[in-house]
């Protein structure tokens, strides 16, 4: 916790640059011959949706770590990752959404990937609502760090499933917003938010852990002082 | 080396600690009463040594079994009837014990079943829902369990309480038995008199370490 | 541990629980009497003619029976609540992944007895003429079932102590058995119409069936252990 402490400031600095400079380079990029402006909402789209598979990749990493090691602080770290998670995975299936309106006509198509997200959304909220159910906190801890790790098996499973539903019962008709190559002039802006992103996701990251940290200190305090009343 | 042995024990809920470096050493035999106020960390000491709780810091072994990786081996080894009775209310006395001995691995003896239903007194009732009974004999039954077989360790956790004069009786002769034939006995319990004859030594439970009981405390 | 004492403990964990319930008139009947509500509703919402009742069939069957499981699922750790049950259970000498077996076999006979109810009734009242396929979909039925109860009864434990429980339940199943459903229905579909792909829907649900009840009993483990 104090490591996370020191880098916070840093980290948070160092995200508005990157972000400054992605959102330039996403402005000025000249706008797709086909996908027109369009094309801009998938430099956000790209990036949440890679930093929202490596958020649930994250939580089921630490929560491994909490049922081996039995150290709170993973289980912290398991609880930031779940809400930060949460929230690229909303703007990833958000803009997807926004993208899809123009492009495909329809602001929502069940393909693979957009049904696995969408998934994993429900996934991540699971594992909120899991935890705010249960009032003891090592028990908490216990079964969402089971959970995390139910899901990411189950994640691969959902998405295969999606992709031979899809391909055996009818043929796919649309390509997901990611399948279109990346070619020379999207590259420099893309590269840049996927950089922004990675900081932006470490930042909320360290902020979020630090929040639930002090909460629960909070609230152990507050525990503490009740029962010095009592007796 | 003793037969059960804890060293340097502790234990925590979140940041609550409860047990400080618990030591404690028995011998085949033996009795000992665990007193201790309320909160002081009875229950938990008796979770730890059924295993119910993991050990977090310390050791425990059991007849060479240490309770971090071996935890099978010690509940097959163990009998702990606590303010619990895990007594199923749709089931029968006799089923309940059935239930009991298949899932502590003892082979099934129906005969052993019907003597200890018998011996506790509950024969009239053996086929009869558990939900009907009354406390006391629903604490009867629960310690039905020791006759059952021959556990190294008995853990006990107000064992009196609920038990009419016959059951206490009763209850004293098995633990005699129990005893006389090797067994081991740590009970939590507020009242050691209602051991009356039966040999014993006190341990008191205060600020998270074991000590001699005769030395009362001040508080 | 020698194979037949803990056979015997998995028996009896299951044993206690549909005994239990049986004595009790408890779950079996509320998830019947639930799946025929579910069923009317069915009827009422979509009013099919007859070839549209053959080609809803499969998608008709597998969310009264996900629906109808939920409401099973929700009783299995009910049981444990009185008297200290579970405790009880855990100071068992057996391994913790027999106890789930247990568990889970008393669920799935439940839920395999409604479903062996369900899918005549449902025929009847849809009012389909596939009686020739009935043992064939009682298979794919009983496939499904498998992972559905081995994932579910996992979640059940999980939520046990959980506040608004079955909500919760509801809430972390559905999402998860999403490959479980895609498969059962399309693999009832290849069954009804021989043009249709039967066989990779068949492995996929004999995968998440294998990958659940191996997964299952040791997260189960790591769940209740303190």
């Amino acid at each position: 916790m104090r490591f996370l402490t020191k880098i916070q400031l840093p980290l948070v600095v160092l995200t508005i640059l990157a972000l400054g400079v992605g959102l330039w380079l996403v402005l000025t990029a000249p706008a797709d011959y086909q996908q027109g402006n369009a094309v801009r909402i998938l430099y956000v789209h790209v990036p949440s949706a890679k930093m929202a598979l490596l958020s649930y990749f994250f939580v089921t990493l630490v929560s491994a770590l909490y049922l081996w090691r039995r150290q709170e602080t993973y289980d912290i770290l398991a609880e930031a990752g779940v809400a930060v998670g949460a929230a690229f995975t909303f703007v990833t299936l958000a803009s997807g959404s926004i993208w899809g309106k123009p492009m495909w006509g329809a602001w929502w198509a069940w393909d693979a990937r957009l049904t696995s997200v969408l998934v994993m959304l429900i996934l991540f909220m699971g594992l909120m609502a899991l935890r705010n159910a249960l009032d003891d906190r090592i028990k908490a801890a216990r079964a969402t760090a089971v959970l995390a790790i139910i899901g990411a098996v189950d994640l691969p499973i959902i998405h295969y499933s999606v992709v031979w539903w899809r391909t055996l019962h009818q043929p796919p008709s649309f390509a997901g917003p990611a399948k279109q190559a990346i070619t020379g002039e999207l590259l420099p802006p893309l590269l840049a938010m996927s950089v922004a992103f990675v900081l932006l996701g470490a930042a909320l990251l360290v902020l979020k852990s630090r929040e639930v940290a002090a909460r629960r200190q909070w609230e152990a305090v507050e525990t503490e002082r009740l029962e010095q009343i009592h007796e | 080396m003793a037969l059960l042995t804890v060293q340097d024990l502790h234990h925590a809920f979140g940041r609550h600690r409860v047990l400080n470096g618990v030591e404690l050493s028995m011998e085949a035999g033996e009795c000992a009463v665990l007193l201790g106020s309320n909160g002081s960390g009875k229950s938990t000491l008796l979770a730890l040594l059924s295993t119910r709780l993991r050990v977090q810091k310390g050791h425990y072994q059991l007849a060479g079994y240490s309770a971090a990786q071996q935890g099978e081996e010690i509940r097959h080894r163990l009998l702990f009837v606590g303010h619990h009775t895990h007594l199923y209310g749709h089931l029968t006395p006799l089923e309940n014990l059935r239930f009991f001995a298949d899932l502590h691995g003892l082979p099934p003896q129906p005969a052993t079943l019907a003597a200890a239903v018998a011996a506790v007194g509950l024969q009239r009732f053996s086929e009869q829902p558990v939900r009907w009974f009354s406390a006391g004999m629903r604490k009867r039954l629960a310690l039905a369990r020791l006759l059952l077989f021959q556990p190294l360790l008995l853990l006990l956790d107000e064992p009196y309480s609920a038990l009419d004069v016959q059951g206490v009786a009763w209850l004293n002769a098995s633990l005699d038995r129990f005893l006389q034939q090797g067994g081991m006995v740590l009970m939590a319990s507020h009242d050691p008199e209602r051991l009356e004859s039966l040999p014993h030594r006190l341990l008191r439970l205060q600020r998270g370490q074991l000590s001699d009981g005769r030395e009362e405390c001040p508080c | 541990m020698p194979l037949l004492i803990l056979l015997r403990a998995t028996y009896r964990v299951a044993w206690k629980d549909v005994v239990g319930d049986w004595r009790r008139r408890a779950t079996l009947s509320s998830m019947l009497f639930f799946a025929i509500a579910v069923l009317v509703v069915f009827q009422v919402a979509f009013d099919p003619d007859r070839q549209e009742a053959t080609r809803l069939l499969p998608g008709l069957l597998w969310a009264t029976v996900l629906f109808t499981s939920l409401m099973g699922l929700g009783r299995v750790f009910q049981a444990e609540e009185e008297d200290g049950g579970l405790e009880g259970l855990l100071l068992a000498s057996v391994p913790r992944g027999v106890l789930f077996f247990g568990k889970w076999l008393g669920n799935l006979l439940l839920t395999v007895l409604v479903e062996l109810l369900l899918l005549p009734l449902t025929l009847v009242l849809f009012n389909v003429d596939v009686w020739g396929q009935l043992p064939a979909l009682i298979g794919v039925l009983l496939l499904g079932t498998l992972g559905l109860t081995g994932l579910g009864v996992l979640l059940a434990a999980m939520t046990q102590t959980a506040r608004s429980r079955e909500t919760l339940l509801a809430l972390l199943l559905l999402p998860l058995t999403a490959p479980l459903l895609i498969a059962g229905v399309q693999a009832m579909a290849g069954l009804l119409d021989p043009s249709l792909e039967l066989g990779s829907w068949m492995r996929l649900l004999v995968i998440f069936d294998v990958v659940y009840l191996a997964l299952a009993p040791w997260a189960f483990g790591w769940l209740v252990a303190e």
